[in-house]
């Protein structure tokens, strides 16, 4: 239980410190294609760094593989975004987005997991 | 022996046991369930720091092999813990130094994700396990899901430096070193698996 609530946890967490990253280096106006693969390397290197803290807390792999779409792919859609200057027009609006976006990846993650754990294989011997 | 593996994990040990305290928690019952299946004459390949002994069976005599001596400093504090006992050897899975047909049981425990020619240390545990014997894995593989696998491509030449590769197919590797399939089990997503297989004495 407390491991699920630390996985939504560092999932928010992720999202808020991806938003506030792209948010530094994406300006209104940017080239849009440049803004996501800006985004997406500021959100790479957040969920990295943040990982290495988060991965003693709550698990490697429950950390990395979340963390990976929020940071990774997060990022590509904040830099759309930022870039485009539709939406979230304040920095807390933003980082509201950014804990959602973090704890729906966090909860589909959870859902695609309970799908595909267990047995995939056994053989009669 | 392969030197710059040993430096690597020897380099790693500091920080092991840190960075596995809640996976050690998340993983540990599923590894105390396949470690149950253990018998006979037992080979645990990689004992890192020793983390994954309070997870064997009571009262067993297990063989445990690293290729980091710091990693094996480390793990001889908890051997001497266990209640059976532990033979901590310095020795590395590509080149093992036991006879053929030597176990009954072969474990490991994320240890295929950094041996740097896995299909070779494959070959050398299939080699040294009797030909009714078994291996039992729990590693972590590449996903089979798009983003993440893309994800695991794009991380390994980073994470392959201090750590493990994150994109291996374990599964096939222990086919193709000589192994057939007996059980395959997710145990998170499609990329920390339970593998359990025994020599394919027809090849």
């Amino acid at each position: 239980m407390l491991f699920s609530i630390g996985d939504y946890l560092a999932g928010m967490l992720i999202g808020v410190a991806t938003t506030f990253a792209v948010r530094a280096v994406v300006s209104p106006g940017m080239d849009m294609v440049l803004a996501m693969l800006i985004g997406m390397a500021a959100g790479t290197i957040v969920h990295l760094l943040l990982g290495l803290v988060l991965a003693p807390l709550v698990g490697m792999f429950e950390t990395m593989m979340p963390a990976s779409l929020i940071g990774m792919y997060g990022g590509m859609l904040f830099g759309m975004r930022d870039s485009m200057a539709a939406g979230s027009h304040t920095l807390t609006s933003a980082a509201t987005v950014g804990a959602i976006f973090g704890a729906v990846v966090v909860l589909g993650v959870k859902v695609y997991d309970h799908i595909l754990r267990g047995a995939v294989f056994e053989a009669d011997y | 022996m392969d030197m710059d593996t040993q430096q690597k994990w020897d380099a790693a040990s500091r920080t092991l046991d840190l960075m596995s305290f809640a996976e050690d928690r998340r993983i540990g019952p599923y590894k105390r369930r396949l470690f149950s299946e253990m018998r006979g004459a037992t080979l645990m390949v990689a004992a890192g720091t020793g983390n994954d002994f309070k997870f064997f069976p009571p009262n067993m005599h297990v063989v445990s092999i690293d290729i980091s001596p710091k990693m094996l400093e480390r793990a001889a504090r908890k051997a001497a813990a266990y209640s059976g006992s532990i033979e901590l050897r310095k020795m590395d899975v590509c080149d093992l130094e036991f006879p053929d047909s030597s176990f009954d049981t072969i474990a490991t425990a994320f240890t295929f994700c950094s041996v740097p020619k896995p299909i070779k240390g494959l070959r050398e545990l299939r080699r040294v396990l009797k030909p009714d014997g078994q291996l039992i894995m729990i590693e972590h593989v590449r996903s089979g899901i798009g983003p993440l696998g893309i994800f695991m491509d794009f991380m390994t030449p980073l994470t392959s430096r201090i750590g493990p590769s994150l994109n291996r197919d374990t599964v096939g590797n222990v086919q193709k070193a000589g192994f057939r399939l007996r059980r395959v089990e997710n145990v998170y997503l499609d990329v920390v698996k339970i593998i359990e297989a025994v020599p394919d004495n027809d090849k």
